[in-house]
């Protein structure tokens, strides 16, 4: 009896794995449609955005320029005539409108150096950090505070008042040595080689190409 | 998200290792299917025998389909997939030739390699005749340049072509291989049955 | 024991088994590695070694092998020899499984085996010189062209069992 149904059954197989088969290929066209996201979640965004990590202060940035760390570039993100009026030393332009040229993405898009937006406060470098995240760029980073906060303390220190601890005034003499290096004259200091001072010329970055996904490669 | 290599999710260094485990699977599969019978492979030109068309249609339409839930769950993302390269006529010439070659030797170049592990002397000949025709065609590469390297139309797919919706191609290819199997089955009741 | 392997050494799998497994396989690849299957890819690197070995100055001039020929890296270190190294292992434990493992040659019983090795060597040589215009053979570009859909698998897919089928009058009697 059993052998029977089973065989009866069995003769229907073929009929059975072909509806099967249509319907699983079927469902890919009836299966609702959306719109695919590109990029990184927006939780792991969230994640990135909360990071401490993401902002880099003005005194860190002065201390690797002058050290001459070779593993991160600066990117202001203001527009060309305020770069040309002022920038930190070396920095590179990409104004936040061009963010995603071709050139720019070449700077952007690559795991070999931190990149450091700024603008003149955090705002534009913020929403340029954000874009940039989203499309999964790695190791990008906000000067924290800008180019205000790098006038109020590389380039122009204040002097602690006598009250402060220890640190600060430590803090301030190193602020004070950045901003020599930077091309401030101190008239207490005014006495030798003036020229020495002068900020070299920006040095050229070597930016890597951007490195595209690995393109899988043919069959035969 | 897959595919895995490209995104670094498996290191590079595996890639050859993973070769040679689809390799292994890869061929048992062919092999237990009769590929490695060059008389069994080509019954499906004259209909006593049509392994080749159902395995090579099943397995076609199971890859897509498959590949396309894939990306739909979003565990790969097809446009990251290589996408064999379309030459309008290097594809169609080529492929007339190797029409022809398949008749005539009744081995493709992966069936040959199993029928090469099992000793069939036909298939080593044959596996020798493809060295040649390479061979051949580098020795001769500017005389097939023009066709190998023109017509190109880049990586296109279908969709690609002629503008079609990828679930509706899958679709109807899914119906196209169903009525190729009944009519086969029908053909091959019809045709006087050969022993091999 | 024998007899019951010469029995069944000729009950292969049902084909659509088999095609489901090979389905199965070919999203593997393209989900471990991006790409697709490939036979001839192996025996194209294998000439371009063999040449390379013989006439260096010559596989260097010729503009088809330099493609294939790096001063630091073999030609054989590429993804497609050891896939077809794998086939090979897997084909084998396969047959040796069923009893199929051999030496002969098949063929039709009304054609010599001599007959089926020159006709064997002619298929070799077209399918190759095919497989090199078209950029890949029925496993790497047809089979896996199909699979993501690609124009020119399906093109190569057609043209292949289009002439197969237009010539394969003139063949029969190599086959039935």
């Amino acid at each position: 009896m059993d052998k029977k149904k089973i065989a009866r059954v069995a003769a229907f197989r073929y009929k059975i794995l072909a509806i099967i088969f249509l319907v699983l290929a079927g469902g890919l066209v009836l299966l609702p449609k959306y719109q695919k996201q590109e990029g990184i979640k927006s939780e792991t965004l969230l994640s990135h955005a909360n990071s401490t990590e993401r902002y880099i202060s003005t005194d860190q940035i002065a201390n690797k320029i002058i050290n001459q760390d070779p593993s991160f570039i600066l990117i202001d993100v203001r527009n060309e005539d305020s770069f040309s009026n002022y920038s930190i030393p070396n920095a590179i332009n990409i104004p936040l409108k061009k963010i995603f040229d071709e050139e720019s993405l070449a700077y952007l898009n690559q795991n070999q150096f931190d990149v450091v937006f700024f603008s003149n406060d955090n705002f534009y470098a913020d929403q340029a950090w954000v874009l940039c995240d989203r499309l999964g760029f790695k190791n990008l980073r906000v000067l924290n505070g800008g180019l205000n906060k790098w006038f109020s303390t590389i380039i122009n220190p204040k002097m602690p008042n006598e009250d402060m601890p220890d640190e600060e005034f430590e803090l301030y003499s190193t602020r004070k040595a950045a901003s020599m290096f930077f091309g401030v004259v101190y008239s207490d200091q005014v006495t030798t080689e003036d020229s020495n001072v002068k900020p070299e010329a920006p040095k050229q970055v070597i930016t890597v190409q951007k490195k595209k996904k690995k393109v899988a490669e043919g069959g035969c | 998200m897959g595919p895995l290599i490209p995104n670094g999710i498996i290191p590079i260094e595996w890639d050859s290792i993973i070769a040679i485990f689809i390799g292994i699977v890869f061929g048992f599969v062919l092999e237990s299917s009769g590929f490695s019978s060059s008389r069994k492979l080509a019954g499906v030109f004259y209909g006593y025998d049509f392994a080749v068309l159902k395995v090579f249609f099943t397995a076609a339409a199971v890859s897509v389909i498959g590949l396309y839930y894939m990306d739909y769950l979003g565990y790969l993302d097809i446009n990251q997939l290589y996408v064999h390269p379309t030459y309008l006529w290097g594809a169609i010439i080529g492929g007339v030739i190797m029409g022809v070659g398949f008749v005539s030797g009744g081995f493709c170049p992966g069936t040959s390699l199993c029928a090469v592990a099992i000793g069939k002397l036909d298939a080593w000949i044959y596996v020798g005749g493809i060295m040649i025709g390479v061979f051949l065609f580098s020795e001769l590469y500017s005389f097939f340049e023009p066709i190998y390297n023109g017509y190109f139309l880049g990586n296109i797919t279908l969709i690609d072509s002629f503008g079609w919706n990828p679930y509706w191609v899958i679709f109807i290819f899914s119906i196209i291989a169903i009525v190729a199997f009944a009519v086969s089955d029908m053909v091959r009741k019809k045709v006087k049955k050969v022993f091999y | 024991m024998s007899s019951k392997n010469k029995k069944n050494s000729h009950v292969y799998w049902n084909p659509y088994y088999g095609g489901f497994l090979l389905g199965i396989i070919i999203i593997f690849t393209f989900y471990l590695t991006g790409r697709g299957l490939g036979a001839s890819g192996a025996m194209k690197s294998s000439v371009v070694t063999i040449v390379d070995k013989v006439a260096p100055t010559h596989a260097e001039n010729n503009a088809y092998y330099s493609k294939f020929i790096s001063k630091e890296d073999s030609p054989m270190n590429t993804w497609l020899v050891f896939e077809a190294l794998g086939v090979l292992i897997g084909a084998f434990i396969s047959g040796g499984l069923n009893g199929r493992i051999k030496w002969r040659v098949q063929h039709s019983p009304k054609i010599s085996s001599n007959r089926r090795l020159v006709f064997a060597l002619l298929g070799g040589i077209l399918f190759g010189l095919g497989a090199q215009i078209a950029r890949g053979c029925t496993s790497g570009a047809a089979l896996s062209g199909m699979a993501v859909l690609s124009s020119g698998g399906f093109l190569t897919m057609l043209a292949i069992f289009g002439s197969a089928y237009a010539t394969a009058y003139f063949f029969r009697k190599n086959w039935i």
